[in-house]
């Protein structure tokens, strides 16, 4: 490498841009028909297969052989699940819930402030008769229907009045009117209170100083000390926020307060887990690329709660089976059916009454569905269909709706809101009348469209090898696709035995995104990780809330998203807080790094030697001065090197 | 005035801490005299209630159907502020009342969006996407801003907060900080080696990247080393106060923001909207004042404008409070602002005259407001920012 000046740093700094001829435009990347030497393709396939190389992963592949170790990857069900991963998913209680029960046990948070006046209750039970004459009779006719009804009536009813209903009236009623609004007023506020004490009924100074600001152990003594109704008041009336660093009282204080965020925090925390523990490694990238391709955002409706059994029982399942298995199963969940709103799309039939489902609004053919399925999760945009294809599959999938969204939200086919009538898509007609069978048949088609699969080989390329992959290899995954009717396992194979994968072109050509920069540091410095909640905000706050994607199209697959002045920032101070051990939750442990140069401790992190303009500008920097471990390990997480995988 | 001196005075300040003055820097410099124009967006999220802040007191239904929450008469104790005979504002924003009087607070009312959703994260979507009934991929202020050259300052476009906005999410470079304080690299005396990192990396688009991080994180060093004094008399108060404070500190420091946004919360009152929405506008006045009278002459060079996602229902619900509903109100305050006036065409408050009979109309869409500003203060095509939006007869906000 070029002489460096020593001396002021900018001045390095300048120097090292004006020799080093670095190519401008862009990376100078290899070539994907030149296979990388084997000491890195081992490296490589860890940055791909897996969420980010551990220590002694390297030397593990080693021993068992690469190609050995990717086929394990492929057949994960031969591989021990991680003791360590076991036992961190037994805190979770809502994982393996059906959604019935989840509903059951964790209902939308309790309605306790939307309390339903009497004055309410009351005018609706009065007459039709009776409403009319109070809102648009005469002052004598309102005076008269008032001094017909019985006392208690009449009292709540003028709780209630409003004051067109009291205009003109006799100054006794006018004045009781205002009575007893007050009094029902008075009323309502005492029962919100009743239902919610203030705290400082429910504790005393002490006891909310130290649920507070003391100790772990004295918050988990003081809440432990109560039961029942009392513990649950007193945990609504702290809020959430208060236990952040607890997280037994915070997960208990989130299930009393806000149950179906609870629901989906262990979701999140769970996802975490398994990111950063299991050994199934490529089986949880999978989950999450095919849950990004079929997305669907948590913060629409009924969607939190329904995510659980979605990624268990819709996604996970197939990740190594055939397409057409996991785009049927997307397509019934109840998860996607409300998120793109075919749960709503139904179509009049003049045969039988009419019927919505409960809670649906808009009766009328949705394309939503219709149109996400085409574009984004078979055949893409330029796959070749048209408007009516659209509508057509739409018409297809009219009456494929949810039963009772809030006790079972369970499939169910409607064939009262069912489009009988023929219809054609992409050169195919499916002949009138056949119900839910429409559906399936879609399914079929769009399944073996040989545009799908070359869509679905070009995705999976992308998350594998570069965001643009090679032609060839693509073409060659779409074969494999198309000769083993979309099995999965079958195309990932065609792909991890290509040159194109293990090649000079795919080495370090893709970007982590925000989840995989957080989980391959907390893997490459083998953080003992106890409570995900903070690194699953850390994920967020980079950019990519888990689960929170409100476009259907999933985060991008793409490395230019991801990369903005907050996005680095938040890197390099993400890198900075784990190596100091300043992530709640998440133990380090560096004394393995004591009295190691950069260089050492660079390529431990990294998995590999690191890049020369790497190790110049940390031993610039230094200059000779000892640096921690820490800093040195917060230095490469948080380097453009370390972005790369 | 922004005398040349002064500004001259306040970038050796952001100098001092980047080193060799960077490229967009110097053509800050050069466009000092030129007085940069400054849009500033304003989000209140939740759907505040529109017919309570700008109170149509001439409406008898307005209080026939909101017996409680019904803002008094002017003259009433607690009553709104006359503003026109026809509206007021309600009381607790005191604070904006001489901005009205001195014509630089407009008012446009039964505004909003065509599209009728009435959920708060759709239509805050829609809104801030500027493309109502869909989500663009990044937000109008976004596009209504120049495109990114290797001169544009790193900080031209500001958030505060910790997460991005759809307003100004997209490629033009916004960044979003949650508090000056924090923007910087966590571990100072490992800055310089980082920076040089990214400096030398053989990633062309982190390398770019890197740069405008660390030039924007040096800046705001510097800028964080001088003490903010606000004007005399001006304090602000809370946490959106505090977040105009920022954004006016980073504009007076000079270096190169041309638009900002902010939001504010808490405003979807569905029961015991009175004392809420009351303490709320009380915040939320105070603190757009100070910043109008922090910035001083300077308002000659900027426009703030709110918004909510839509207003609420016209009755008032059982508990006493208001559900979801349409048409809502914005306001623009700036020097060349056309105040004292509200703008619009009102609708009515009969049940045939309302939005599926129970919300506020919308007369004018909010994309003709957002407009006007943009080609008439920003001075930058609409078409992009708006695609598929022609905007009807113009309103006439600003001074020409």
């Amino acid at each position: 490498m070029e002489e460096q000046e020593r001396g002021p740093r900018l001045i390095a700094v300048g120097a090292v841009l004006l020799l080093a001829a670095l190519p401008v435009s862009g990376r100078s990347a290899g070539r994907f028909d030149q296979k990388l030497p084997v000491d890195r393709q081992i490296v490589h396939a860890l940055n791909r297969l897996t969420f980010g190389p551990r220590a002694g992963d390297v030397a593990e592949i080693r021993r068992l052989g690469l190609d050995k170790w990717i086929d394990l990857q492929l057949h994960p069900y031969q591989l021990p699940e991680s003791s360590v991963l076991t036992d961190r998913l037994k805190t979770f209680t809502t994982i393996e819930l059906p959604t019935w029960q989840i509903l059951k046990q964790y209902p939308p948070a309790p309605a306790v402030f939307m309390l339903r006046p009497p004055s309410a209750t009351a005018m609706q039970a009065l007459s039709p008769l009776q409403r009319l004459k109070l809102t648009s009779g005469s002052a004598d006719e309102r005076r008269a229907t008032l001094t017909a009804m019985d006392p208690e009536t009449r009292r709540l009813v003028l709780a209630g009045a409003f004051p067109q209903m009291l205009d003109g009236l006799p100054e006794d009623l006018q004045q009781e009117a205002a009575k007893q609004r007050q009094a029902e007023q008075e009323g309502l506020q005492k029962e919100r209170q009743r239902m919610t004490p203030p705290l400082t009924e429910l504790l005393s100074p002490d006891e909310i100083r130290t649920a507070r600001t003391g100790t772990r152990e004295e918050k988990l003594g003081l809440i432990h000390s109560f039961e029942g109704d009392k513990r649950q008041q007193i945990l609504r009336a702290l809020g959430v926020q208060t236990f952040n660093d607890v997280p037994a009282l915070r997960r208990e204080a989130s299930a009393a307060i806000q149950p179906q965020q609870f629901v989906h925090n262990e979701l999140i925390e769970n996802k975490l887990y398994r990111a950063i523990y299991s050994n199934r490694q490529l089986e949880e990238i999978l989950v999450d690329f095919w849950m990004n391709h079929f997305s669907v955002f948590d913060g629409k409706g009924s969607v939190r709660v329904l995510l659980t059994s979605y990624e268990r029982d819709a996604i996970r399942p197939h990740v190594f089976g055939h397409f057409r298995d996991l785009l049927l199963a997307t397509a019934r969940h109840p998860a996607m059916l409300f998120y793109l709103d075919n749960w709503q799309s139904q179509v009049l039939r003049d045969d039988l009454p009419f019927q919505l489902p409960a809670g649906a609004q808009r009766p009328g053919l949705n394309e939503n569905y219709g149109r996400e399925l085409l574009e984004l999760h078979t055949l893409g945009v330029d796959g070749g269909y048209t408007q009516q294809d659209v509508v057509a599959v739409a018409r297809a999938f009219s009456g494929w709706t949810i039963y009772d969204l809030n006790a079972y939200a369970e499939f169910q086919f409607n064939p009262a809101g069912h489009d009988r009538k023929e219809k054609t898509l992409l050169g195919h007609t499916l002949a009138a009348g056949r119900g839910e069978q429409d559906g399936l048949d879609v399914i079929d088609v769009l399944a073996h469209h040989p545009s799908t699969a070359a869509f679905i080989s070009r995705k999976l390329a992308q998350r594998f090898v570069a965001d643009d992959p090679p032609k060839s290899l693509v073409d060659r995954m779409a074969v494999t696709f198309t000769k083993t009717d979309g099995d999965l396992r079958a195309v990932l194979q065609t792909l991890f035995a290509s040159t194109e994968f293990l090649s000079e072109g795919a080495w370090q050509a893709k970007l982590k995104s925000p989840l995989e920069m957080v989980v391959s540091s907390v893997r490459a410095v083998n953080a003992d990780v106890e409570d995900t909640f903070a690194l699953a905000q850390r994920v967020a706050d980079l950019g990519e809330p888990l689960y929170g994607k409100v476009e259907p199209n999933g985060y991008p697959n793409t490395g230019d998203a991801w990369t903005n002045t907050a996005g680095i920032l938040g890197r390099i101070n993400f890198g900075a807080a784990l190596t100091a051990g300043q992530v709640p939750g998440v133990k380090v442990n560096l004394s393995r790094f004591n009295f190691k140069d950069a260089a050492t401790v660079a390529g431990e992190v990294l998995g590999v030697r690191p890049s020369p303009t790497t190790l110049t500008a940390i031993e610039t920097g230094l200059q000779d001065k000892e640096a921690s471990p820490s800093i040195l390990t917060a230095l490469v997480v948080g380097s453009p090197e370390f972005q790369r995988r | 005035m922004l005398t040349r001196r002064y500004f001259l005075r306040a970038s050796a300040i952001a100098m001092a801490g980047v080193g060799t003055a960077p490229r967009w820097l110097a053509r800050v410099a050069a466009q000092g005299e030129h007085r940069r124009k400054i849009l500033i967006v304003i989000f209140q999220r939740g759907a505040a209630d529109g017919l309570n802040v700008v109170v149509p007191f001439f409406e008898p239904r307005y209080y026939s159907v909101r017996p409680t929450i019904a803002v008094p008469l002017p003259g009433k104790p607690n009553g709104a502020l006359d503003l026109d005979g026809r509206f007021g504002l309600h009381p607790s924003l005191q604070a904006l009342k001489p901005f009205w009087d001195s014509g630089q607070l407009a008012l446009v009312d039964a505004v909003g969006s065509p599209d009728p959703s009435r959920s708060h994260f759709d239509a805050q979507d829609y809104m801030e996407s500027g493309t109502p009934g869909r989500i663009s991929g990044d937000g109008w202020l976004n596009r209504a801003l120049p495109t990114v050259a290797r001169d544009t300052s790193p900080v031209r476009a500001i958030a505060i907060g910790a997460k991005m906005p759809r307003t100004l999410s997209g490629n033009g470079g916004a960044v979003a900080i949650a508090d000056l304080q924090q923007f910087q690299v966590r571990n100072q005396d490992s800055a310089g080696i980082l920076e040089s990192l990214y400096a030398t990396t053989a990633d062309a688009q982190l390398m770019a990247q890197g740069k405008r991080t660390f030039d924007a994180v040096k800046m705001i060093a510097a800028i964080n080393r001088q003490p903010y004094t606000p004007n005399a008399g001006v304090q602000y108060v809370g946490e959106f106060g505090n977040a105009l404070r920022q954004i006016a500190r980073l504009i007076k420091a000079d270096v190169g923001v041309e638009a900002a946004f902010a939001d504010i919360l808490g405003w979807d009152h569905h029961t015991n909207e009175a004392p809420q929405l009351s303490g709320l506008l009380q915040q939320f006045g105070t603190a757009l004042a100070a910043f109008a009278r922090d910035m001083g002459d300077r308002m000659e060079d900027i426009v703030l404008v709110t918004m909510s996602e839509f207003g609420r229902t016209v009755q008032e619900d059982g508990n006493a409070g208001t559900d979801h509903g349409h048409g809502n109100v914005m306001m623009v305050l700036g020097g060349s602002v056309r105040g004292g006036h509200v703008y619009g065409r009102w609708p009515g408050l009969e049940p045939e005259q309302l939005f599926e009979r129970r919300d506020l109309a919308v007369t004018t869409d909010f994309r003709s407001v957002l407009g006007e500003l943009v080609r008439g203060h920003l001075g930058q095509p609409i078409d992009p920012v708006f695609p598929g939006f022609t905007p009807s007869e113009p309103l006439g906000l600003l001074r020409t």
